[in-house]
């Protein structure tokens, strides 16, 4: 298992281990660079790196391995994109994780009701998951959408399972916060 | 478990994540707490929302042909690869891939030290909506491969959904009918009371294949700790 695989035998396994999952790929993608055209391009050199290294994988679940590699793709491409001065599409929000330490009590002042909760509709849930900051909408991605475990989670972001439990556990109070506060405001016409 | 306590496991307990006895507190403790109830709550209603309503983004015919062109194996199976993949991406669910479920067990394999292979007593703990389609086809192969196996299938939280009336899978098929085949080979269904009560299903909305039992994380444990299965998480 040492040397490389010869080319045929390489391409057979990379075609049934990694090539299924482009579908995951790109609905990460898009959920992190938030724009359909990058999305395309990280995913295309997302599996031009993984064919490059993938001698260097072993087992057969690629999907987080081939996962966090699209995930740096996709923050090595907002970065030059920031770089070269393009439009930012890459959403900030107004809550970095710089403000917050990992598994702080942070007190809301709202007290979401369960109802205005489960009354979010398609339109809401995707404008408050895309205006969670990178870090929380990630792990939400991940986690609710890919269904990757917490394990899983914290071999693709590169975190401990600790951090991925502290920015799910931020990022669904966020959710939790914004989709009430939305209800609401709905509810009453402002 | 004290509501510190609590508050700290809720999320692992959402995602079915704890070691059972853990579970087994958090559940305890909810069954005592008004507060901590709506919180949990909440916390569910946010991840029910979620999950039903945001979207999955299809990767592109186009971008799947060139990846397909590109890295596919160059035999002529590619056409045939193209089209498999244009169907799970039509499903929208390609996180239903069988490695990744087995995977996501050998994680909880981890923690039991009890499962590393398939033994003859198994315990399957399905917790997720929309888990059920990959679980019923691991199952169906697993008995394939070993048919001696006893199976019980406990379903808890949002797991219990396909064992309701009427219930189908993505591509519209009646679970009902995929339970009754596993049925006839051996397999019992098992469904949470608690949680029943707790998602406001009637009895009488469960097909009559599927067992009540009052509590589904305290069934495992017994089925564990008592009668000697192991444990695997779909
Ligand atoms: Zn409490």
């Amino acid at each position: 298992m040492g040397r490389p695989l010869p080319e045929q035998q390489k391409r057979k396994r990379f075609e049934r281990l990694v090539l299924p999952h482009s579908g995951t790929a790109y609905n990460l993608a898009i959920w992190l660079v938030r724009n359909e055209a990058q999305a395309e391009e990280a995913v295309q050199e997302a599996y031009l790196r993984a064919f490059q290294y993938f001698d260097a994988f072993r087992g057969e679940n690629a999907r987080p391995w081939l996962l966090r590699i699209v995930r740096n793709t996709c923050y090595t491409l907002i970065a030059r994109n920031r770089e070269l001065g393009e439009p930012d599409v890459f959403d900030e929000g107004d809550h970095g994780e710089e403000t917050v330490a990992p598994g702080a009590v942070v007190s809301f002042p709202a007290n979401p009701e369960t109802a205005a909760i489960e009354s979010a509709d398609r339109e809401l849930v995707q404008r408050c998951v895309g205006a969670l900051p990178a870090e929380f909408r990630e792990v939400v991605i991940l986690r609710e959408l890919q269904e990757c475990s917490y394990k899983e989670i914290s071999a693709i972001a590169e975190i401990p399972i600790g951090t991925v439990m502290s920015r799910l556990a931020r990022g669904r109070r966020l959710l939790e916060v914004a989709l009430d506060r939305h209800v609401e405001r709905k509810e009453t016409g402002t | 478990m004290n509501c510190k306590e609590t508050t700290r496991f809720l999320h692992g307990y959402l995602d079915a994540e704890l070691a059972l006895g853990d579970a087994l507190a958090v559940e305890e403790h909810l069954q005592g707490c008004p507060r901590c109830r709506t919180h949990h709550a909440n916390l569910r209603a946010v991840q029910t929302a979620v999950r039903r309503h945001i979207e999955h983004h299809a990767a592109p015919a186009s971008l799947r042909a060139r990846l397909a062109a590109r890295y596919g194996d160059e035999d002529g199976s590619t056409a045939a690869s193209t089209r498999r993949w244009s169907g799970v991406a039509a499903a929208g669910a390609a996180a239903l891939l069988l490695a990744a479920v087995w995977i996501g067990a050998g994680s909880v394999d981890d923690r039991s030290k009890r499962a590393a292979q398939l033994p003859a007593k198994v315990v399957v703990h399905i917790s997720q909506s929309g888990s059920a389609t990959a679980a019923l086809r691991n199952l169906a192969n697993h008995l394939e491969a070993s048919p001696g196996t006893t199976v019980v299938v406990v379903a808890h939280n949002e797991g219990v959904d396909f064992l309701m009336r009427g219930a189908r899978d993505a591509s519209g098929q009646l679970y009902e009918s995929a339970v009754a085949k596993l049925k006839s080979r051996g397999v019992d269904f098992r469904i949470c009371g608690n949680t029943l009560v707790r998602l406001k299903f009637d009895s009488g909305q469960v097909i009559p294949a599927a067992t009540l039992v009052p509590s589904g994380v305290a069934e495992i444990s017994r089925l564990q700790t008592q009668e000697g299965y192991a444990y695997l998480r779909l």
